[in-house]
């Protein structure tokens, strides 16, 4: 290393000017292991040995955690989501915002975790449409009006990242509440607010403000980079929303995916509605026809309206002939899990397994792994309590976390009590 | 939850879930024996297998009243090679599937028919998927996976959310469905998995000649997939079954508290128990008059 | 790395070169023609299956229809694979030309489709042999078979026990990877150098490609030996074949293939037999591009150590052909990358590229999870190290043009030649320009043709 050291030392001092408000006196390799946290992963076994932790089992816990919670929810009664959902996403563009506390800087972190929230948010959440808010400089700015596509959204919050002046939280709220008086009644409002600043410059008074969001119906959360503020509390217990104050970047990011999923709705805040609606069926690729939204010959698959037989280019729309909702069946069956959730799997102790009673399934059902732990000795399994059939740890996690089935319970004619008591 | 894997075997290594419909209900009535349909099918396997060596196949049993592992490629030319002869696979398979064709059976005798004879593909799929999870764990080589429905049974339409849930847990994570359909109607299930999670749905006009409609559109890899010409959906059919009667429907009614789906006006949502207020004809006029506002 | 698939190609293409009598007697065998199979393209795979059952000639532009115009020269490729490889006849019909697939190997194909694989041979049954080693023992056997030849090839003294190649057989394996001078030790050549840091597989089949060319020589059929090398390769690892089923020349050629660890040669009561290990049924593995990994040892730190996790001396040595290694524990060897040690590398003809993808394939299982799996300090350094050798060089120079005539410039270009002093050369705009040492020697030339 005699040669590179002499290079690193030479070429060191002069980058270290213009990196050192970022990053500190670290030298990137000591960078790497702050990031790493490599020695925290280690632990130390009975006779002094240090090991890697065993994350899958600790990472298990963790989620049966988060699942025992959730469905502690669900259980009471019949949970009603509020699954059409019209949201305003706020961001404190004042100077605040650009402070360093979270690297490389507050806004560029909102703006990262915005962006993925924004599509989590529509895939949870089919039909419902987000606003874009700003505040800067103790105005409100509209960046983008309500709709449902996260491109054109996510496009529009990377153009304008700049901070400056102050933050009102009342203008903000004034002028969202003018939006979101003119969406239908069944429709839920929201707002988000992530919030930089330790105070609020205001107009007039607040707490009338906040009267007339709890008049409107419209729920309010607040996720706070700083510090706690009283005026935010407030907001929040008034309107029915949650306050959060991140403690860092991770932390910021599972506090602002909280949101995704649609909130149990308050019967009082939507009017409970039928709507009408039609699932066109898409037409063949290469067929050519005249689509009624541009008035023109297209070539390519089109949609039909099933009512009125005119042809739409894209889905969710209105049928511009008979005005009919259109939206694709898809779309809609993305949020059924809610709905229909699958009961959690109970644990099993390990012991069961070489009961000799007990010898019918040595397998996970799932995906047929060996539920034995190397060197034949029984591991942790689950056990689905309407089937009976046993699952592997990871098979847990996947069933609950993303394919909301229970194989066992799909597979048998019998025993479908999720869907079979809806006759 | 499993994102798409970074590193992988060559391009064209793949593993193909065959799911296997054995519904009896189908079979006695389709112009294809089911023994020749195995014949054509034990054929495509081994031609997948013959492909490459790291190439594996697992063929799942749909059935009418369960569904079981048939068939895995990785466990089953290692084992057993008693009588020296590598077409263990055929024998194996028709072994596994003859158990469970009569343990199938065994099920049905305890229950009352149902009005549509559907097999039980809810089931099969989210088996594939979690098979599919357990290859994609197994580190970062692993060969490219990919579904393959071989299906005969109209839809059942009390599977739909289980269906549609496996769909998207399937495209999430970027495995394909593929799609063969050899049922007198098109089945607007198959179509819809393989239209979004970007697999191929075919109906073969002619089931004689199953073999080369496998080979020639199912065979292909996912790599070699970009270069050739496939059949092109032929209209994907996006309607969706009620919840309150199973009926496909093309127009119906939704709840806008749970978005479930209802082919009549209702009172009360059956689902979350939310009261509807409004008459039938104002509450779909007046919401579509008041949606068009801020639209505009 | 390219050198596997070059020399994998290679393999194919000597297939490919065999005379078309030979070819067709090799597709009478099923496990050539799946091996053969195996190892074309994707889209080769997939046209020979898709033609496998049409018995009429398909025009070539029929054939197109089946791809879409990105994949044209994908198609090309497989076509002509399949053609040179004789798997697709051509049939010239008066304006177009349609292919057919090769009836032996069509036939074989179906066969093989609708019964599934026969095994070559059938195992000996256990109540006849001993106790078997286990796959484990087998795969430990193996690798110590390949590595103890691969430490004779580069250099004879250091390995423990020596294999029974002839001196002239190891000689015709170093042909090309050792050079050496006389009355001094044997040097790596480039090559060699490249060689060493190929996989397992591709140096594999370099040495088969070479025994094979060899056994030519020696009045041994090239076909007969491929077909069984192939046919090797379908065997089950682990499970015993008797050797009496073999001919004769298969069973000269079997001892050589213990020596480099394919099969392990046991001897029972009566009989004796063979067991393929896993580097016999990975040969039609490596035929195809997909490379199966062994678990790496490799750790590389960012400030240059490099610690591998193994005992065996041709790491070692592999190691030192660019590294400085410092000190070796039982089951560690600790070195440092050098500037000095790369540049004895360079000058070896090693490229920092085939460094890298050394240190990245084998890098130990616990630093491949990351990515990099170098570092890239370290990487970055190894390019810079070796980017720092290729500088510009200056040279006095002059220039010569507007040369009279064509006859006088041609004059003056050999004459410069001659005297090792023509650095460039432009014949079409007749300039040149030529070491300033002989710009006086020039001169004088080109005032006495004056």
């Amino acid at each position: 290393m005699n040669n590179g050291g002499g290079k690193r030392i030479n070429g060191g001092t002069e980058e270290d000017d213009d990196e050192d408000d970022v990053n500190g006196d670290l030298d990137a390799w000591e960078r790497t292991y702050t990031d790493e946290r490599s020695w925290e992963s280690l632990q130390e076994d009975e006779s002094g040995l240090l090991r890697p932790i065993d994350n899958k089992a600790l990472y298990h816990s963790q989620y049966r955690r988060r699942l025992r919670s959730l469905s502690s929810i669900a259980t009471a009664a019949r949970i009603q989501k509020g699954l059409i959902r019209y949201l305003y996403v706020v961001i404190d563009l004042s100077r605040a915002a650009s402070e360093m506390d979270f690297r490389p800087s507050r806004i560029a972190v909102i703006a990262k975790h915005v962006e993925a929230f924004i599509r989590e948010f529509f895939d949870q959440n089919p039909l419902s449409q987000v606003g874009l808010v700003t505040i800067k400089d103790g105005v409100a700015y509209c960046l983008t009006d309500l709709g449902g596509s996260p491109e054109s959204h996510i496009k529009a919050l990377m153009n304008k990242l700049e901070c400056s002046g102050d933050s009102s939280l009342q203008n903000a709220l004034d002028l969202i509440d003018g939006y979101l008086n003119q969406i239908p009644s069944y429709g839920h409002r929201e707002v988000l607010i992530l919030y930089s600043a330790l105070s609020t410059c205001d107009p007039g008074d607040i707490m009338e403000t906040i009267q007339k969001c709890k008049k409107s119906k419209i729920r309010c959360s607040v996720i706070g980079l700083a510090a706690e503020m009283f005026i935010c509390k407030h907001l929040c217990q008034e309107t029915g929303g949650i306050y959060t104050v991140a403690l860092d970047e991770s932390h910021f990011k599972e506090l602002i995916l909280e949101h995704a999923p649609p909130p149990p709705a308050i019967a009082e805040f939507a009017i409970a509605n039928l709507i009408k609606m039609g699932f066109p069926q898409r037409a063949a690729e290469g067929s050519m026809s005249i689509c009624s939204c541009h008035k023109e010959a297209k070539v390519g698959a089109g949609y039909t309206c099933p009512r009125c037989k005119a042809r739409v280019c894209e889905l969710p729309t209105e049928c511009c002939i008979c005005g009919l909702t259109l939206v694709s069946s898809p779309h809609l069956a993305r949020s059924y899990h809610h709905l229909f959730p699958i009961a959690p799997f109970d644990e099993v102790p390990p012991s069961h397994l070489n009961d000799p009673n007990n010898k019918l399934q040595r397998n996970c059902f799932g995906c047929q792994q060996s539920l034995l732990n190397p060197g034949n000795k029984p591991g942790l399994f689950v056990v689905c309590p309407n089937c009976k059939r046993r699952f592997c740890l990871d098979c847990d996690i996947y069933i609950h976390e993303s394919l909301h089935n229970c194989p066992g319970c799909e597979s048998f004619r019998h025993s479908k009590p999720v869907i079979s008591n809806e006759e | 939850m499993a994102s798409a894997p970074s590193k992988l075997y060559a391009d064209d290594v793949s593993l193909v879930v065959v799911l296997l419909d054995t519904n009896p209900f189908f079979w006695s009535s389709s112009s294809l024996s089911f023994l020749q349909f195995l014949s054509h099918v034990l054929s495509f396997l081994n031609s997948i297998l013959t492909l490459n060596q790291l190439n594996q196949v697992v063929v799942i049993a749909t059935g009418y009243n369960s569904c079981d592992y048939i068939f895995d490629s990785s466990l089953d030319l290692k084992r057993s090679l008693e009588n020296g002869r590598m077409p263990v696979m055929c024998s194996s398979l028709l072994q596994k599937l003859e158990e469970f064709s009569f343990k199938d059976e065994q099920l049905s005798k305890e229950e009352p028919e149902g009005r549509i004879k559907c097999s039980l593909l809810s089931g099969s799929l989210s088996m594939a998927l979690c098979y599919i999870q357990r290859v994609f764990r197994s580190g970062a080589l692993h060969p490219h996976p990919r579904i393959l429905c071989l299906q005969g049974s109209p839809d059942g339409p009390e599977q739909y959310v289980a269906i549609m849930n496996a769909i998207f847990s399937a495209q999430r994570s970027v495995v394909p469905i593929d799609s063969c359909y050899m049922g007198a109607q098109n089945s607007a299930f198959l179509q819809q998995a393989s239209y979004i999670t970007g697999g191929v749905h075919h109906k073969p006009q002619n089931l004689d000649g199953l073999f080369q409609y496998l080979m020639t559109i199912f065979a292909a890899d996912l790599h070699s997939r970009s270069f050739l010409h496939l059949p092109k959906p032929v209209g994907v059919d996006f309607r969706a079954s009620c919840f309150c009667h199973k009926n496909t429907i093309d127009m119906g009614y939704i709840c806008s508290v749970c978005l479930s789906i209802f082919c009549k006006h209702h009172k009360k949502c059956s689902t979350c128990g939310s009261v509807f207020g409004q008459a039938q004809s104002e509450a779909a006029s007046a919401s579509d008059k008041k949606r068009k506002t801020p639209e505009t | 790395m390219p050198q596997v698939k070059i020399i994998a190609k290679n393999f194919m293409d000597m297939v490919a070169s065999l005379p078309a009598i030979k070819l067709d007697m090799l597709y009478r065998n099923q496990f050539i023609c799946e091996a053969i199979l195996r190892s074309l393209p994707p889209l080769a795979k997939k046209y020979v299956l898709q033609m496998l059952y049409i018995d009429v000639p398909i025009t070539s532009k029929s054939l197109q229809e089946w791809v879409i115009a990105d994949g044209s020269s994908k198609h090309k490729v497989a076509i002509d694979r399949l053609i040179q490889l004789r798997v697709l006849e051509v049939i010239d019909r008066k304006k177009e030309t349609a292919y057919k697939l090769n009836s032996t190997f069509q036939t074989n194909l179906r066969k093989h489709l609708i019964n599934g694989g026969i095994l070559p041979r059938e195992p000996m049954p256990s109540n006849v042999t001993a106790r078997l080693p286990t796959l484990e023992e087998l795969d430990a056997y193996a690798h110590g078979q390949w590595e103890c030849f691969l430490l004779q090839l580069i250099s004879s003294g250091q390995a423990e026990r020596s294999t029974s190649f002839s001196s002239s057989m190891m000689r015709i394996f170093q042909r090309g990877l050792l050079r050496q001078r006389e009355k001094e030790v044997p040097r790596l050549t480039e090559s060699g150098f490249q060689f060493l840091l190929m996989d397992t597989n591709a140096q594999l089949w370099y040495v088969i490609r070479e025994y094979i060319s060899n056994s030519e020589e020696q009045g041994v059929d090239q076909a007969d030996l491929i077909a069984f090398l192939l046919e090797l390769s379908f065997h089950t690892t682990g499970e015993a074949y008797s050797l009496n089923t073999l001919t004769d020349d298969q069973r000269a050629m079997i001892k050589d293939l213990a020596d480099l660890g394919l099969v392990k040669l046991q001897q029972g009561r009566k009989e004796s037999w063979f067991i393929p290990t896993k580097l016999a049924t990975n040969l039609s593995v490596s035929l195809t591009d997909s490379s199966l990994r062994k678990q790496g040892f490799v750790v590389v730190e960012t400030n240059f150590r490099l610690y591998a996790y193994s005992s065996s001396k041709l790491h070692c040595e592999i190691l030192r052909l660019f590294s400085r290694v410092e000190y070796q524990l039982p089951n560690l060897i600790v070195g440092a990358i050098t500037k000095e040690s790369l540049y004895n590398a360079f000058e070896n003809g090693i490229t920092a590229e085939q460094i890298i993808t050394f240190l990245q394939q084998n890098a130990h299982p616990r630093v491949a999870e990351k990515t990099p799996a170098v570092p890239e300090n370290v990487t970055d350094q190894i390019r810079l190290w070796e980017t720092d050798l290729n500088r510009v060089e200056m040279t006095p120079a002059h220039c010569y043009d507007e040369f009279p005539s064509r006859d006088v410039f041609e004059a003056a270009s050999d004459f410069a030649r001659v005297h090792c002093g023509l650095l460039w050369e432009d014949p079409k705009k007749m300039r040149m320009v030529v070491k300033a040492e002989i710009h006086m020697l020039m001169r004088e030339h080109l005032r006495g043709n004056k």
